[in-house]
């Protein structure tokens, strides 16, 4: 059965939990939780026990050809002991590289030696958390130097190594569709549906270069409301995807009125729903 | 190729103004003085220049709001 829920944070805290009854799961961010009072943990499980959670990590840096610190890891392990989550996922992007902390993800160059260290990346956090987590596809404002891969070719390639799930996030794809001039319904046509289990949507806004004659691209930052292309991407999802699906809303700012959301979220619901009705053979799954 | 090494190269243009002016000025000579392969110093003459600069403008204003403890994950980053 699909699931829709909303990411938490704590300005949205008070209007999910009065409105639980239209949110099917909640996901939290991972770092706001690794070095945190017992109180603020005790609130977390508490949450966890009125809807169900899963944990989305934003700091590891699985796409890289450089391992992940053990030391990030083990904290993540001792968050996913602690609460016990669904599931939990982390981004296909490097954020950190001779000492060079980016701040953000960073599309890393989509090489054979990413994806190899992507899956050995993956491969340590089994052994170390306990679990593989599910991996999403990043947006970008640069199209990743030295990359020998086109995106979806990539983002295979690591899933067949490592056999984890997709996080299959469609603003992104309809992000760097539109920045670098692809297809994104290409991009659908090309990922194995069969390892994707979840799907984030959320809004972002054109930026312009000052100079370049005023080049514009998209950036995704959540901060504006999901639009119109990525419920088309959700009701193309519907039509492929033979799994149930876990679909989250995500805002980091420019909080409107939570019934903005969940009017967002009603139209993922309908979205998706009619893609599946497109896919008579697993209409059971909605 | 794409050796951590590239990678370094790649976190360092889009964090430091200086030296991505230094890179943007001899892209070539930058990355042989960096140590990297002719392949990689090819590819990053023919970086995304339009993407480089949006990028690393982001990049930037992501870590501004780090530092000013606005932005949400404000321990995420960084040595934990």
């Amino acid at each position: 059965m699909d699931r829709f829920g909303i990411g938490w944070r704590p300005e949205l805290a008070a209007g999910i939990l009065s409105n639980l009854h239209d949110i099917d799961v909640v996901e939290v961010i991972a770092e706001d939780y690794l070095s945190v009072p017992q109180s603020k943990m005790r609130a977390l499980r508490t949450l966890s026990k009125q809807v169900p959670v899963v944990v989305h990590g934003v700091s590891l840096g699985m796409a890289s050809s450089v391992p992940v610190e053990t030391k990030r890891l083990d904290k993540l392990a001792r968050l996913v002991e602690e609460l016990r989550p669904e599931a939990w996922s982390e981004h296909l992007a490097f954020v950190r590289g001779g000492g060079h902390e980016i701040g953000h993800l960073a599309a890393p160059p989509r090489t054979a030696s990413t994806i190899e260290g992507a899956a050995k990346n993956l491969t340590s956090a089994r052994q170390i958390v306990g679990a593989l987590p599910a991996v999403e596809n990043i947006a970008s404002l640069i199209d990743p130097p030295g990359s020998r891969y086109d995106e979806p070719a990539w983002i295979s390639e690591i899933l067949s190594l490592s056999g984890t799930e997709l996080l299959l996030d469609l603003h992104n794809v309809y992000t760097n569709a539109v920045n670098f001039g692809f297809d994104p319904f290409d991009f659908l046509a090309r990922i194995p549906w069969n390892q994707v289990t979840m799907i984030h949507i959320a809004g972002g806004e054109w930026i312009t270069s000052d100079s370049s004659c005023g080049t514009r691209r998209m950036l995704d930052d959540h901060l504006h409301d999901v639009p119109v292309p990525v419920y088309d991407l959700l009701r193309a999802a519907g039509t492929r995807a033979p799994r149930p699906l876990t679909v989250i809303l995500e805002r980091d700012g420019l909080y409107p009125p939570i019934q903005t959301l969940l009017v967002q979220l009603q139209t993922a619901r309908n979205a998706l729903a009619e893609g599946r009705a497109l896919q008579p053979r697993h209409q059971g799954v909605v | 190729m794409s050796s951590a090494l590239f990678e370094a190269f790649l976190a360092k243009i889009y964090v430091d103004a200086k030296a991505r002016t230094k890179f943007l000025a001899d892209p070539l000579g930058e990355a042989q003085r960096a140590g990297l392969s002719p392949e990689e110093a090819l590819d990053l003459q023919n970086i995304d220049w339009v993407g480089l600069k949006l990028a690393s403008r982001s990049f930037e204003k992501k870590r501004l709001r780090h530092a000013r403890g606005k932005f949400r994950f404000l321990r995420l980053f960084g040595r934990q």
